[in-house]
């Protein structure tokens, strides 16, 4: 795929992956700008261009684990199966939420739920392709996907929460006269 | 499969993925689908799946990112006229120089004073949230020692007569990057001051004395060496604006 267009299609979901994984916009943009430069020393090494999206995302979510140096928590291998029942969410709590509100949520998520929730939310990726750009079991996705949406939903609430708690009310005027 | 059960199974359904074919995602499917309790939580969750994703794909990307990404495409199409080998060769040699240089090894090459301060203001212009929020000028440099990025820090008297706002840390170009904040006077907003190893940046030349001014849309920066560290502060207004603030006017 030609360079330009390559960059035009993923630039902005893997820079967003990429400040899910490192919580840092400057992270974030050298994540998205070694993974580019990767592609371009070896990304004619890829035989099929279906799997260039995969390749992508995955050079990107190693290159985070190899900065952070914390593989070990990350290639886990262990199978996971449980889902967990995700707590009660009022509807009238998902019309407070905004942006920057879901990125701390994410934020606030372990290292290895925030990896899979995040690529679930982006809907780019199946699960089988989740599976491999985490390098992990499919069934394990799921199960990480399944927890860590559960513990998204109460950072939410607690963030949606917070943010109420800025709002100050306006006061009627003219009220003591 | 109670209803908590099914709660936790549909908690990881996506609706058209081939995985989620599998007949324990059906069953709970079906059963939610036929109890009214059920299939309105089910309705809420879809609706509620469906906001995170659109506010998550409406988080801002640096305008910048682009840009730099498609010229290196640029500069490689400008070499296209070169000796073919000679050309591989020197492509291989660049690549190779700027892919390490995105890495945070050891072998880091210098980067030109204009891209570190075009970063380091593209930077501040997305409004970075802070590490550490202090009025006390001590517990940010203790902070930022402790984190890792430039210590020993000598910081022009103007600034240290300001209120500081706070720290952070940063990366740039496999180099640790110190962020102090000062709050203006005048109008509340945040002037920057960036420190970084001073072999990160090729060429510096300006002195604490007699800085290096550069313009940056409407942010005017200044740019120094001070022993082993380059500084760079960056302050929305002119050259007089930033010479009082460092108190070098």
């Amino acid at each position: 795929m030609e360079f330009e267009r390559l960059v035009e299609e993923f630039y902005m979901p893997l820079y967003r992956f990429g400040l899910s994984l490192s919580r840092k916009e400057s992270d974030a943009v050298d994540l998205t700008q070694h993974t580019f430069l990767t592609w371009a020393v070896k990304g004619h090494q890829l035989r099929d261009p279906s799997k260039v999206k995969t390749w992508l995302f995955t050079t990107l979510y190693r290159q985070f684990l190899a900065e952070k140096r914390r593989a070990a928590h990350f290639v886990d291998t262990e199978e996971e199966t449980e889902f967990v029942e995700p707590p009660h969410f009022s509807p009238s709590i998902a019309n407070a939420i905004d942006a920057n509100i879901v990125q701390k949520a994410l934020h606030a998520l372990e290292d290895r739920y925030r990896a899979p929730v995040t690529l679930f939310y982006m809907q780019q990726h199946s699960y089988r392709e989740i599976a491999e750009i985490l390098e992990i079991p499919i069934g394990t996705v799921m199960s990480r996907i399944s927890r860590g949406k559960a513990e998204m939903r109460h950072s939410l609430r607690e963030e949606v929460a917070t943010e109420a708690r800025k709002i100050v009310p306006l006061t009627k005027g003219g009220q003591d006269g | 499969m109670d209803k908590s059960e099914i709660r936790a199974i549909l908690s990881a359904y996506r609706a058209g993925d081939p995985e989620t074919q599998d007949p324990r995602f059906q069953q709970a499917r079906a059963t939610a689908e036929a109890d009214p309790e059920l299939a309105q939580w089910w309705t809420e969750q879809q609706e509620l799946d469906r906001v995170i994703s659109a506010k998550l794909l409406s988080v801002e990307v640096p305008r910048e990112l682009k840009t730099q990404l498609t010229a290196w495409e640029k500069r490689s199409m400008q070499r296209s006229n070169w000796n073919r080998g000679i050309m591989l060769a020197a492509a291989s040699i660049v690549a190779l120089a700027v892919l390490f240089g995105s890495w945070r090894g050891p072998f880091q090459p210098a980067v030109s004073l204009a891209d570190y301060r075009d970063e380091m203001v593209s930077f501040v212009k997305l409004d970075p949230p802070l590490e550490l929020e202090s009025s006390q000028l001590t517990r940010l440099t203790a902070f930022l020692e402790e984190n890792g990025a430039p210590s020993g820090l000598n910081i022009p008297q103007g600034l240290q007569q300001m209120n500081a706002a706070g720290c952070r840390t940063l990366r740039f170009r496999g180099h640790d990057v110190a962020l102090i904040c000062f709050k203006r006077d005048d109008n509340g907003e945040l002037v920057h001051l960036f420190v970084v190893d001073r072999k990160a940046v090729a060429k510096l030349r300006g002195t604490r004395a007699d800085p290096q001014f550069a313009e940056q849309g409407e942010w005017m920066t200044a740019t120094w060496v001070d022993g082993e560290h380059a500084y760079l502060f960056a302050a929305k207004g002119t050259r007089p604006t930033v010479e009082k603030f460092l108190g070098t006017s």
